[in-house]
């Protein structure tokens, strides 16, 4: 990779955003790429607008904090958009000229011809994904909603690599080495309890990439 | 638990090798406190603090870290970090924000009492109106306490500053409390790329006998002795007593020097010094600076960088010769009161050059493009 | 602590003060001497500047007096009258701040315990009554609930005497003092009660009046702090300068307020304590002597 990639992911509260940011962090560092992931400093709670920020590069990164000028947006949730559940309104604010767009619902959401004007000046690509069905679909489960995400941007970048996603799975969510806050660490336990075994859950995750991937379909402006 | 073998502080900080890993700086506090040899760990919760010493805690558990216990607020934890380093053992505490404000009036009992506690300060604003968000403000309150104050800009500094600070604080001739700052959450929360030693190895455990005072454990002379000095009495002898200590207080701040020059590499590290422009700044705003810098530099503009590392003592002598004849000397800050300017201001030749700015406060993002503008006006 | 650690060396027996000297040849360290015992030996405590008929210095005279193992008994202090006289007392003490005694006393007690661990070292916290049941409450209560291995000394004056006679919350419903200029409008805190709800080992309540009493319940606290967990003794030591009785009447203010029912000695003992108590004091242990492995 030549470019470097500024990802802001925008969710809400319980849906993995922050984790998603953590694996797809640690599938770069794997792939021997400089990286940094932090989240937005929020008090945490289910359903609150959740941000988390991924920059990875192959230069040495620099800025921290907020990715105020993102080169990809990722929204976890429509309620994001259609309901402004979220710290960046609106939700391509700052995205870079031709920078692309992930949002998870089944169907093209209905934007204002304003927001349809302001995509089309920014030449962004925006990309759906039904990212809690093949969530559900494949794992059972809304909660790697998240993992979907990762599969979207993987199928439109081909970067971190497939190997190096994997393996920072089976780290964030087999080894003991990761850090969760509090409330992450007992979601961990609910989502573990529901695959009973870790390898059988990063089995299915790996579904949920390719079947994410497979079930994307671009809106044009 | 790892099998750890004590090695010597130069093996640590500067010979053993040096391993790549992913970490958040949470994450560099506990690598950190798994190789000082900690005896005892006291914690309470504050965000954005509360992973560290969660983190510790595991420690703790593991057997790296002796004895450990959650006290009742930062006051008292301050406190009991004090009575177990006045009798004797190396401690580790942490706090931020309100926790800190909280704790303040052991601050300066800790460098009274000549106490080499290291704790790290993990920043954030502080109320009112409530916020969790990062803010350096702290720090401004914590310039006269008598503790030495490193800032750290990564978990990277976070961690290499962490253990250093035990090996400055017990030397004799220093002991005092040393404060190690990151910037809450944008180095706490944040996951990056460090290199940090195995932790087979760890520092010599602490010496109470390298006190200038001594440990209050009745195993000496104990006729009116006192750690801190009670010199209420009014009367000659008294004040001269408390002007002579507060003296040599300042003074150990300043033996510190030669320490952290050679351990830290000096008490500032610079990046094209002999730019027209210079950002001088401490902790994350000098990676947005970094930032800034890059930008500008790509389109001839002359720019340069200084990191301050050592807050206390003040790099004041470096920062006036690197200062002299220069443009502008740009402060970005994570603060609204701008207390690092003010620390510049008071030191360079022509303070007029010093532009306090841009500052961000509040919880935001400083963004490098911030930066980038203000050079912009000052080069217009 | 060894003993031969206070001994002077040979060539510095002319310069030193007569009564460290005494402190050497006739103090109490590592004997094991009881309130009854006073007057026999040079005491830890050399002169003060409290009041004359000042409660607390009689208060701090007995508990000095009958502390199990003053060669290792780390006392520490608060703000407050009692603070004045621990700079001359022959004991590692420590002020800190108004209020945090019981904090820095866990800590120290947990770094001891580290540092000595097959030695006895008793942490005593000696605080007035502001400190412990005012500003300091919150941390003397924690240290209990946490069961620190402390006993915690309070002397009861009833006011905060130093800065000049305010109302603290054990001065008596009623009491016309600075900052309650129409009289106290609460009852005193009943601190012994709270003590034992925290989880003290051991309680007790007791005054200079009956100073074998008060030297016993002391030894207990102590005791039963190294052994079985926190303890608390709530001495009643009156200020006759802020409450302008006779320096004379100290103890008969303390007689006429038992008479009048207004305080009464009071001992509460856990189970876990009591168990310890009789094993000791039955001479299966013999109460102030070092246990084996003491002695360095």
């Amino acid at each position: 990779m030549t470019e470097k990639m500024s990802i802001r992911m925008s969710g809400l509260g319980g849906q993995g955003v922050v984790t998603a940011a953590h694996i797809l962090g640690m599938a770069a560092y794997k792939d021997d790429l400089q990286v940094t992931v932090n989240p937005f400093f929020g008090a945490e709670k289910r359903l609150a607008p959740a941000e988390s920020y991924v920059r990875i590069a192959q230069e040495p990164i620099y800025e921290r904090g907020e990715i105020l000028y993102p080169s990809l947006i990722m929204v976890f949730h429509p309620h994001v958009i259609t309901m402004g559940k979220s710290y960046t309104m609106p939700f391509f604010d700052g995205l870079e000229a031709g920078g692309t767009i992930i949002i998870n619902s089944a169907s093209a959401l209905d934007l204002s011809e304003e927001e349809r004007d302001n995509l089309a000046k920014l030449d962004a690509q925006v990309h759906y994904v039904p990212a809690s069905e093949v969530a559900m679909g494949v794992s059972g489960t809304h909660l790697s909603t998240n993992i979907a995400m990762l599969g979207a941007l993987y199928r439109i970048q081909q970067r971190p690599s497939l190997d190096a996603l994997e393996s920072a799975m089976v780290e964030r969510f087999g080894g003991s080495k990761f850090v969760a806050s509090g409330s992450t660490a007992a979601l961990d336990d609910a989502v573990k309890e529901k695959f009973a075994k870790v390898s059988q859950m990063i089995e299915k995750n790996l579904e949920v990439i390719e079947k994410a991937g497979e079930s994307m379909f671009q809106q044009t402006h | 638990m790892l099998q750890q073998q004590v090695r010597s502080p130069d093996y640590l900080f500067f010979e053993a090798e040096k391993k790549k890993h992913f970490l958040s700086g949470s994450e560099a506090v506990r690598e950190a406190i798994r190789k000082a040899n900690v005896d005892v760990a006291i914690s309470y919760p504050i965000t954005p603090q509360s992973e560290s010493m969660h983190l510790v805690g595991d420690l703790f558990a593991e057997g790296y870290v002796k004895e450990y216990f959650r006290g009742e607020n930062e006051f008292a934890v301050m406190s009991s970090v004090s009575g177990a380093a006045m009798a004797g053992v190396r401690v580790f505490t942490a706090t931020g924000g309100p926790g800190t404000m909280r704790a303040f009036e052991m601050f300066p009992v800790w460098a009274g009492s000549r106490l080499p506690i290291v704790c790290a300060f993990l920043t954030r604003g502080i109320n009112s109106p409530l916020t969790i968000q990062p803010d350096t403000i702290e720090m401004a309150f914590l310039l006269e306490t008598g503790m030495l104050m490193l800032h750290a800009e990564t978990a990277q500094d976070l961690h290499d500053m962490l253990l250093k600070a035990f090996i400055v604080a017990e030397k004799t001739e220093v002991h005092l409390p040393v404060g190690v700052f990151a910037d809450g959450f944008f180095v706490t929360h944040t996951k990056e790329i460090l290199q940090i030693p195995d932790a087979d190895s760890k520092l010599p455990p602490y010496d109470p006998h390298c006190a200038p005072v001594p440990p209050m454990d009745m195993e000496s002379v104990p006729v009116r002795q006192m750690r801190d000095p009670f010199v209420m009495k009014s009367n000659f002898i008294s004040y001269a007593a408390h002007a002579s200590w507060q003296q040599e207080i300042e003074a150990a701040q300043e033996r510190s020097r030669k320490h952290l020059e050679r351990y830290l590499g000096g008490l500032v590290e610079t990046e094209h010094e002999d730019a027209e422009v210079l950002l001088i700044t401490s902790g994350t705003a000098v990676s947005q600076s970094r930032e800034a810098m890059r930008l500008c530099r790509q389109e001839g503009l002359s720019v340069g960088l200084v990191k301050i590392k050592s807050i206390r003592p003040f790099p004041s002598d470096e920062l006036r010769r690197l200062a002299a004849g220069k443009y502008a000397v740009i402060v970005p800050e994570l603060n609204r009161v701008g207390w690092l300017a003010k620390e510049l201001k008071a030191r360079v030749d022509d303070p007029r050059r010093v532009i306090g700015a841009p500052r961000v406060f509040g919880g935001m993002t400083m963004p490098a493009h911030l930066i980038v503008d203000e050079i912009r006006r000052v080069l217009q | 602590m060894s003993t031969r650690i206070v001994s002077i060396a040979p060539a510095f027996e002319d310069v030193m003060p007569k009564e460290y000297k005494e402190l050497v040849e006739n103090g109490p360290y590592g004997k094991d001497y009881k309130v009854t015992d006073l007057g026999k030996y040079k005491e830890l405590i050399e002169e003060h500047p409290l009041c004359a008929g000042c409660g607390l210095a009689l208060s701090l005279r007995l508990v000095l007096g009958s502390l199990p193992s003053p060669e290792d008994t780390v006392i520490v202090g608060s703000t407050g009258c009692s603070a004045l006289v621990f700079p001359q007392v022959g004991l590692h003490n420590v002020h800190s701040l108004f209020g945090n005694q019981n904090a820095v006393a866990s800590g120290i007690k947990r770094a001891l315990s580290l540092r000595f661990p097959d030695q006895v070292k008793d942490v005593v916290v000696v605080a007035g009554d502001g400190a412990t049941a005012d500003i300091g409450l919150d941390m003397v209560m924690q240290s209990w609930f946490r069961r620190e291995k402390i006993a915690t000394i309070m002397l009861d004056n009833e006011a905060y005497a130093n800065t000049g006679g305010q109302e603290s919350g054990m001065s008596m419903e009623g009491t016309v003092m600075n900052m309650a200029p129409k009289g106290k409008v609460f009852p005193k805190a009943d601190l012994p009660k709270v003590a034992e709800a925290a989880g003290c080992a051991y309680v007790a309540a007791a005054s200079p009046s009956r100073p074998g009493k008060l030297g016993k319940v002391v030894r207990r606290a102590i005791l039963i702090a190294r052994e079985v967990g926190p303890t608390y003794v709530q001495l009643l030591s009156p200020c006759p300068t802020n409450f302008k009785t006779k320096p004379s009447d100290t103890v008969v203010t303390i007689k006429a307020r038992e008479k009048e029912k207004r305080f009464k000695q009071y001992e509460y003992i856990s189970d876990d304590a009591r168990s310890f108590l009789s094993a000791l004091e039955d001479g299966k242990r013999s109460e102030g002597k070092q246990p084996e492995g003491k002695q360095s």
